[in-house]
């Protein structure tokens, strides 16, 4: 019996993607460490919350998620923050909508949504996770800051 | 675009459907014999991601089966999400699509042509209905930073 090459093709095709997805999943929503970051300015990023101004760094932590209009899992994202800012103490979370704020995504050099810059009380960037970040690695953010 | 609140699962739903007809375009546009059924397939791929892109995934016929079908047998969804994702998405796969189709229309001469863009049209369509992949956070911020598309 001839084998059929275009049954070889699609599953070629369909083991290709499913070791992408494999992949993509597995590498998503690291927290990358950086070296000498830079400090964040809340004015220059027009950072809100509930309708007002943010002013301040959180005491320990504080996770500054960039979102956009077209991203689902900005929303999810949001939510985890938002729900451990209520159980950590010193956490903030501000959440900058990019969709019309490029020059910030240019900034900061963001291609995806959700991009969470992790910074410390001064609001010195210490790390950025691409992606929706994995629960642990929120966990290990956190460890690091928090004494 | 104008926001609403859908459930996530409809749209996964319609990728499931979609990667599975684009996988059998594939299939189709391997061998010559089908490679006019394969194009015919296509047109109403193409068809049918242009009514995702334009009015929304809400008006598309797998949203309307997912209502009638599946959504019946499930638990109320734990959380809604925004309409623009997902239609986003349809666009790109229109784009795709389209691309491929225009191959299609060329001839058998474009058949390698065809079948990487239908290619690359399941690879996004099969990611997001298997592993939640959302194009809308993956590859809009770049595009627009490149000024290809208007935020």
């Amino acid at each position: 019996m001839p084998i059929d090459s275009g049954l070889l093709a699609i599953v070629g095709l369909l083991f290709l993607a499913t070791l992408f997805g494999l992949v993509w999943k597995a590498t998503t929503g690291r927290a990358k460490r950086i070296k000498g970051g830079v400090q964040i300015d809340l004015k220059e990023i027009g950072a809100t919350k509930n309708g007002l101004p943010v002013t301040k760094f959180g005491e320990h932590t504080t996770f500054l998620q960039f979102s956009s209009e077209t991203c689902s899992t900005c929303k999810q994202t949001a939510k985890i923050f938002e729900q451990l800012e209520k159980t950590s103490h010193g956490v903030l979370h501000i959440e900058v909508d990019v969709t019309h704020r490029l020059d910030l995504a240019n900034k900061f050099g963001i291609l995806q949504t959700p991009t969470t810059l992790v910074l410390d009380s001064k609001g010195i960037v210490k790390s950025r996770i691409g992606g929706a970040p994995k629960q642990s690695t929120i966990e290990e953010e956190i460890g690091h800051f928090v004494i | 675009m104008s926001k609403k609140e859908i459930d996530p699962r409809g749209p996964r739903f319609g990728a499931i459907i979609t990667s599975i007809l684009l996988l059998t375009d594939v299939y189709l546009a391997w061998d010559l014999k089908t490679f006019p059924l394969a194009v015919s397939l296509l047109s109403v791929i193409t068809a049918l991601f242009a009514i995702g892109a334009i009015f929304g995934n809400s008006k598309h016929p797998y949203g309307y089966l997912f209502k009638r079908l599946i959504r019946p047998l499930l638990q109320a969804p734990k959380e809604l999400e925004d309409s623009r994702p997902p239609q986003f998405a349809q666009l790109i796969g229109l784009i795709c699509a389209g691309i491929a189709l225009a191959f299609g229309f060329l001839g058998e001469a474009y058949q390698l042509g065809l079948i990487i863009a239908v290619s690359a049209t399941f690879f996004a369509s099969f990611l997001n209905a298997a592993f939640n992949y959302c194009l809308g956070c993956q590859i809009w911020l770049g595009l627009a930073r490149a000024g290809i598309i208007k935020a």
